[in-house]
């Protein structure tokens, strides 16, 4: 069973070589989170989020003292029905990586998705799926 | 049998009977004694196989038949069985059959078993007696007797054993005489021809005999014997064959077996060894060994006939050294050339005609007559191709021996022969073999270089055989114990296309073909050949390729996608060829390349493109393979030189600028604007033409006058435009513009250098343009050492300019050169100019000094002026960070300076110089004053001891002398006291002045950095010395003495005074007494209360730290003899346990008695300095005591010390409460495991790892301890990795993740925090079931650090928890 695929053709960007971690101190900044989520395959194309531009390092916003992660990640196309398991992706890794008191929060940038109520995931869901 | 047909009939009964039940006879129920009759007369008159059939009717039967197993070898059953061969010449064993052994029945006759018998593995067939089977155990060559069926085993003793009582005979019954030697001999002799009988007495009682025919005695033993029992009678062979029952066996079936036994091989070797000894020492004759062996080398039976042959080849080839007569050596070669046609046994003629062969002449060696035999019945009986790999090694091998040791003989060979050698090489795969073989075309071919000969006639047919080996593919890889790699290979062949010129018709169009492949391999391998084929076949015969090897060259140079490598072989191959074709006409390659139209309109849009052409990497690639054509070419000759000049260098120069262009140029700097982009290519291709025109120079040197004068010459036209150039160039290397990226600069640098570097007779460089070039160069060492990349630039050229002149020995530009270079940057060592950073400082007149011997030595000297002036005018200066000043420039000094004098033959004396002088400075009272209270005596002492310890046992005794010499002037110590004995304490200064202190730290890093063979003046007084300053708590005097027990204990020289054993007693005696007196008066003081004498209590305050500091003392003392692994170390270490413990001995008393004030934290504090003095005794020190300074260092005396402390510390631990005890305890024992060995800490793994992790747990507290918890973590980690450390882990699994996990928090130390981690994701590799338990721990620990402060934390964290979290 062969169903077409959403985004046959996706642009795929160069993944831009970083030399060396260069964050100023050890706190937790959002170069912390994008590079544990860079490199998340999109569940349609052998190509990381980060290639295809699904995130970028300033869609990562972290609140260290209240404890919130905040991504906001943009599909490649409006009518992109795998919206929901990239951000169930993010969310799982984000529960792996990081401590359990950090709220995350999982957005689709506005105006991304035709459909966007569903845009937010909420952690009910989730716990199903993270149970192992 | 029987018990089959009684089934039979039962059931038969069963069925038949269709009412009658109770007519059917019941024969389970048949009574246990009429049972066991049957069985008995089942197994009087059956056999094995009946009895199992009997066993296998009912329980009942079952029961009242006695099981087979179980009861040795006494069993009941009859061993009718014989072991019976599988023929093929296969020994029992073999892999083939699988593991089993194939018996036949002797009293049915017809019935064969096969039975597994694992044992075969392993051990080796002897004998197959009544139905058992005699073994030999590989490993141990313990003989066993094995029941093939129940498989039940009895021990003998072993045939070592019986070898060696052989051998230790006083005398042998019979004629074999044995030597020290042959051992091996015996094996192999006796394991073949053994004959064995075995009885089993009815007590349980095995026996067995051996008769031992080549030796004609008999040897007997029993299952529970140690040694063998040999008969002291001769028995001729004919008895022994007559008196052993032959029942169970075929006769000769030993021989049989042991032709192919694997044991024998193993020592085949040994016993050829043995043999060729003999021989080697005439106890053998040549002709004895020919005619005792003269029926195997005749025997019909191939196999035997090709092992005698092999055995003679053998000895031959190991007596090479040994004198053979004339006679000898021809029927020797008669009969090998004979048996070269004997396929079956060719081995053996192979490698005797190879030893034949390789006889030097002098010892006796082959006749040419017999070689030309040897060749004609070699290549007419040996299908060479159709040997296995070992023999057509042996093979090639013959043949290349003869051709290179007896041309002669091949020398009138006829075609047909030539052709019998192509067939033999024919098709040939082994990469051993190739070598071989193309080394004999190599050879043969060279034999033959007449124009109408052989080889000429031939090299189509050879060629095709060759050819189809390049390029060499070589799929083997590293390490499968071959010799030969693909490069040998490689060079093999083309070697062998070099061989002759008449290849080269066929070579070079192959070549070429493969040049155009699309394997790189292939490219690399063509270049290659191509440029040897270039220069071995000559100019005549490369004319005619000249134009298709440059195309073919020119595509894979200015090709793209060809990587550095290939292009810069193509380059090695264009270069050749420019060089070795040297045809007539002399404008063949100017025509060629410098006229190709591709290369003229490369040079064309390079000099006109108007946007720069750094802006893309293929058009740089592009313009350096044209520069490298071009250089090459014009490198090559004075006349191509001069062609490539005149084309080209004035338009190019023109396009970079003129001088006018380079005026206004320099006016549009000072307004700030940017003039037009300059052309990179025009300028990177001008400078590589100057430079080809200097190797041009520097090749024709000596005439260069001709050159001068000649009309027409490369000399004229760079004459004309050389002001221009160099105005140029200056203006681009000095400009900072940024429209001037690096690569100009270097461009221009290099043109500069290039300049400057010029043979002076060659070059019309006026000497001020030289002076300037080296001018501006320093300038910009000088001033712009911001711009990092010019700097280092211009750097690296004033070095190579400076080494250039060292070619052409006094020049003036020698003296132009110092005035002007070295005289300007190295006295910026001294300056106290801090706008240059020192170490840049430091590095330009390091690397300026390396260019000439000469010019280091005055850097050298002016370091140490620098150190000097430092020391004497710091306090006029009144700087502070004198001292790092100090200690980089004495690093500068002994880590490169000096090693630099050293390699190129400097003198050692500067080093002695340096040392006196600083004594010099040093010795007044008032220098040392400052000194000490600037801190700078610390770099001064660390500078001294690298001078001592570079200078030899001489210059050493120099300086000690002298410093002992100002010592003895200026110490207020009464030193004359001090040649007898120690002195008594009361005779000690109690505190010496700052000076004096300084002056002896200053000697005692002389003494520290001394050789063990340098005399000492006075040691007696010296070590008196010290001890004084050390009983003060004076640590240099520490150091000093350490080195002087660990150098001059036991020393011969010293042993006049060899109280030297006793000093060091009676100085640990005082140490010892004076730490625990201290202790003890405070017990004394604190139960005598009240006598508050105000003296005492000043010592108290005082003497905590002496106390703590004359303990570190003791354990660098204690060091020093750890590393010569002198005994006195227990001393130390037990005193040092002593004070360990020593909380135990204050806590036992009386409450009551204990005083508010002190007596317990100083205790602790003593406790914690011993501790750290074993981590002073086990670790690596800078300081002293290493092998910078000469010191004795024992191998591996740290894991002795491990191994002899180990149980001590144990029960130590084992038997204290205490708390602080235990944990000093710990401290210490954690400093000898973390310093000890990893190995060898594994290796007692199961004794330390409890009291390891308690340790941890317990260290974990203290924010002290955190660098030794850190160390005992990676001891930890280490033991982790081990097999054997994994398994002591496993067992205590529980505690050791308990205070990981704990470890996961360590507040102290992130590196902690993180290795516990790294520990715990290894753990997930330990089985399964033991460390699930552990899951829920763990995960809840890592989710812990998952929010730790430190970044390199978490991310362990999150693959610690992610590990841990799969195991669900």
């Amino acid at each position: 069973m062969t169903v077409g695929m959403i985004n046959a053709n996706p642009v795929v960007h160069e993944r831009p070589e970083r030399a060396a971690h260069p964050h100023a101190a050890d706190a937790l900044d959002p170069l912390d989170v994008f590079d544990t989520v860079r490199d998340i395959k999109d569940p349609e194309h052998p190509y990381s989020l980060e290639q295809l531009s699904v995130l970028s390092q300033e869609s990562v916003s972290v609140d260290e003292k209240l404890g919130r992660i905040q991504i906001t990640f943009t599909p490649t196309v409006q009518h992109c029905s795998l919206a929901t398991v990239i951000g169930l992706c993010l969310r799982l890794k984000l529960m792996q990586n990081y401590p359990p008191h950090f709220k995350v929060d999982i957005k689709v940038a506005p105006g991304s998705l035709a459909n966007e109520e569903s845009g937010v995931y909420t952690d009910k869901f989730l716990r199903l799926i993270s149970k192992k | 049998m029987a018990a089959g047909a009684l089934r039979q009939r039962a059931s038969s009964h069963r069925g038949g009977g269709g009412g009658g039940k109770e007519a059917m006879p019941c024969w389970a129920s048949l009574h246990i004694d009429v049972t066991q009759l049957i069985a008995a007369r089942v197994l009087a008159t059956g056999d094995f196989l009946d009895y199992v059939r009997f066993r296998a009717v009912c329980s009942g039967w079952r029961a009242a038949a006695a099981s087979p197993r179980g009861c040795g070898l006494l069993d009941p059953h009859p061993r009718r069985w014989m072991l019976f061969p599988e023929g093929f010449g296969q020994r029992p064993g073999h892999p083939a059959h699988g593991g089993h052994a194939r018996f036949f029945d002797l009293s049915t006759a017809g019935a064969f078993v096969r039975v597994p018998i694992p044992e075969l593995e392993d051990h080796h067939v002897l004998d197959s007696p009544d139905g058992l089977l005699l073994l030999l155990r590989f490993e141990d060559t313990a003989l066993r007797l094995l029941h093939p069926f129940t498989r039940d085993v009895a021990d003998l003793p072993s045939f070592h054993c019986l070898a060696q009582q052989l051998k230790h005979l006083e005398e042998l019954p019979n004629r074999i005489r044995l030597l020290d030697a042959d051992v091996f001999y015996f094996y192999r002799t006796l394991s073949r021809e053994v004959c064995s009988a075995v009885n089993i007495t009815a007590s349980g009682t095995i026996n067995v005999m051996l008769a031992l025919a080549p030796i004609g005695c008999v040897a007997v033993a029993s299952a529970c014997d140690d040694v063998w029992t040999i008969s002291s009678w001769a028995l001729e062979e004919n008895e022994l064959e007559a008196t052993l029952p032959y029942q169970g066996k075929l006769p000769k079936i030993g021989r049989l077996l042991a032709c192919c036994g694997r044991w024998t091989e193993m020592f085949s070797s040994a016993s050829v060894d043995a043999l060729a000894a003999l021989v080697n020492k005439d106890n053998l004759t040549l002709f004895d060994l020919v005619s005792k062996m003269d029926m195997y080398m005749t025997t019909t039976d191939h196999v035997v006939r090709s092992r005698g042959i092999l055995l003679l080849g053998e000895i031959l080839s190991r007596i090479s050294f040994k004198c053979l007569d004339v006679n000898t050596i021809t029927t020797l070669s008669d009969f090998f050339i004979s048996r070269l046609s004997d396929w079956q046994a060719i081995r053996g003629a192979l490698v005797g005609c190879l030893a034949l062969l390789h006889r030097k002449q002098g010892v006796g060696c082959i006749v040419i007559a017999d070689v030309k035999r040897l060749v004609e019945s070699f290549l007419q009986n040996v299908p060479v191709q159709s040997l296995a790999t070992a023999d057509r090694k042996l093979c090639f091998e013959i043949l290349s021996c003869i051709l290179d040791r007896y041309p002669e003989a091949v020398k009138q060979m006829d075609g047909e022969q030539l052709y019998g050698i192509c067939e033999a090489i024919d098709e040939e795969k082994g990469p051993e073999c190739l070598m071989l073989s193309f080394h004999v075309v190599e050879v043969v071919m060279k034999l033959f270089p007449d124009p109408s000969g052989l080889a000429a006639q031939l090299a189509g047919d050879v060629f095709e055989i060759l050819s189809k080996y390049f390029p060499v593919y070589f799929t083997h890889g590293v390490g499968n114990g071959l010799d030969a790699t693909r490069e040998d290979l490689s060079r093999a062949l083309m070697h062998a296309f070099c061989s002759t010129q008449y290849f080269e018709p066929f070579v070079i169009p192959l070549l070429l073909d493969k040049l155009s492949s699309s394997l790189p391999l292939a490219k690399i391998d063509s270049l290659k050949y191509l440029d040897n084929c270039i220069r071995f076949y000559g100019a005549d015969r490369m004319v005619r390729h000249a134009s298709a090897v440059w195309y073919k060259l020119k595509e894979v140079i200015f090709d793209l996608s060809s990587d550095q490598l290939l292009i810069s072989e193509a380059l090695n191959c264009l270069k050749s060829a420019i060089m070795y074709t040297d045809s007539s006409d002399k404008d063949l390659f100017i025509n060629l390349i410098l006229l190709d139209e591709d290369i003229v309109n490369k040079i064309r849009s390079v000099s006109s493109v108007d946007k720069s052409i750094l802006s893309s990497l293929e058009d740089l690639a592009q313009l350096h393979a044209l520069g490298s054509v071009i250089s090459i070419l014009a490198e090559s000759s004075t006349y191509f030189c001069t062609r490539v000049l005149q084309e080209h260098f004035v338009h190019l120069v023109d396009i970079v600028g003129t001088k006018a262009d380079y005026e206004s140029r320099q006016l549009n700097d000072c307004n700030g604007s940017s003039s037009a982009p300059v052309n990179y290519g025009a300028l990177y291709l001008s400078v590589q033409l100057l430079s080809s025109c200097r190797e041009v120079a520097l090749v024709s040197y000596k005439d260069c006058s001709s050159v001068k004068l000649a009309k027409e010459s490369w000399w004229l036209i760079l004459e004309k435009k050389l002001e221009q150039l160099i105005h140029l160039l200056r203006s681009f290397s000095r400009s900072m513009q940024p429209m001037f990226r690096q690569e100009y600069v270097s461009c221009a640098v290099k043109g500069l250098l290039t300049l400057a570097t010029f043979p002076e007779q060659c070059l019309p460089l006026p000497a001020n343009a030289y002076e300037d070039i080296l001018l501006m160069f320093t300038s910009i060492i000088i001033n712009k050492f911001e711009n990092v990349d010019l700097w280092r630039l211009s750097l690296k050229a004033l070095t190579s300019i400076g080494s250039s002149i060292a070619e052409f020995p006094a020049s003036e530009r020698e003296v132009v050169y110092y005035r002007t270079v070295v005289d300007k940057i190295v006295p910026l060592v001294e300056s106290y100019d801090t706008s240059m950073p020192l170490s840049l400082r430091l590095e330009a007149s390091y690397e300026v000094g390396t260019a000439g011997l000469n010019y280091m030595l005055r850097v050298a000297k002016s370091l140490e002026v620098a150190v000097v002036t430092n020391i004497s005018e710091s306090e006029a200066n009144g700087r502070t960070k004198c001292a790092e000043h100090v200690a980089h420039l004495f690093e500068c000094y002994s880590s490169r300076v000096l090693p630099w004098l050293l390699t190129s033959g400097g003198v050692n004396e500067l080093a002695l110089s340096f040392a006196l002088r600083l004594l010099d400075e040093t010795k007044d009272l008032t220098v040392l004053d400052r000194i000490s209270s600037q801190g700078l005596l610390d770099s001064l002492m660390t500078g001294m001891k690298l001078l001592v310890g570079v200078c030899t046992a001489e210059q050493q005794s120099l300086i000690v002398q002298k410093a002992y010499s100002i010592i003895s002037s200026m110490l207020s110590l009464p030193m004359k006291l001090m040649t007898g004995r120690l002195l008594a304490v009361d005779e000690l200064v109690p505190s010496h002045s700052v000076p004096e202190t300084a002056l002896i730290s200053m000697f005692s890093s002389i003494i520290v950095g001394l050789r063990p063979q340098t005399p000492v003046p006075d040691m007696m007084v010296m070590i008196n010395l010290f001890t004084v300053f050390l009983l003060n708590g004076k640590m240099p005097a520490a150091y000093a003495l350490a080195s002087i027990f660990n150098k001059y204990l036991h020393s011969p020289e010293f042993s006049h005074e060899n109280q030297l054993d006793k000093i060091l007693d009676d100085i640990l005696e005082r140490c010892f007494s004076t730490v625990l007196a201290n202790s003890s008066s405070e017990i004394s003081h604190s139960s005598a209360g009240t006598s508050d004498d105000v003296d005492s209590s000043d010592v108290f305050s005082g003497n905590k730290l002496s106390k703590i500091n004359i303990l570190s003392s003791l354990a660098w003392i204690g060091k020093g003899l750890l590393m010569r692994g002198d005994e006195k170390v227990k001393d130390i270490s037990m005193f040092l346990l002593k004070i360990l413990c020593s909380d135990e001995i204050l806590a036992s008393i009386p409450p009551h008695q204990e005083e508010p004030y002190g007596g317990d934290s100083s205790d602790t504090s003593l406790a914690i300095s011993a501790a750290s003095a074993f981590h002073v005794m086990m670790s690596d020190s800078e300081m002293c005591l290493n092998k910078k300074f000469h010191a004795r260092i024992k191998p591996l005396y740290k894991q002795r010390f491990f191994s002899i402390l180990m149980p001590i510390f144990l029960s130590k631990i084992k038997e204290t409460t205490a708390v602080t005890t235990k944990l000093a305890l710990y401290r210490a024992f954690g400093h000898i495991i973390s310093n000890a060995p990893v190995p060898a800490v594994i290796t007692e793994a199961h004794q330390i790892l409890l009291m390891m992790v308690d340790s941890l747990a317990k260290l974990s507290l203290d924010i002290e301890d955190k660098d030794l918890v850190y160390s005992l973590l990676l001891v930890f980690s280490g033991m982790l990795m081990d097999e054997k450390g994994k398994e002591c882990i496993l067992d205590n699994i529980q505690i050791t993740m308990s205070v990981l996990t704990k470890l996961v928090s360590y507040p102290h130390m992130m590196v902690v925090r993180e290795t516990a981690l790294q520990c715990l994701v290894a753990f997930s590799t330990l089985p399964h079931s033991k460390i699930y338990p552990m899951r829920r721990k763990v995960v809840q620990a890592a989710i812990k650090a998952l929010d730790d402060k430190k970044r390199a934390v978490r991310q362990v964290a999150v693959r610690c928890r992610q590990t841990w979290q799969s195991f669900a």
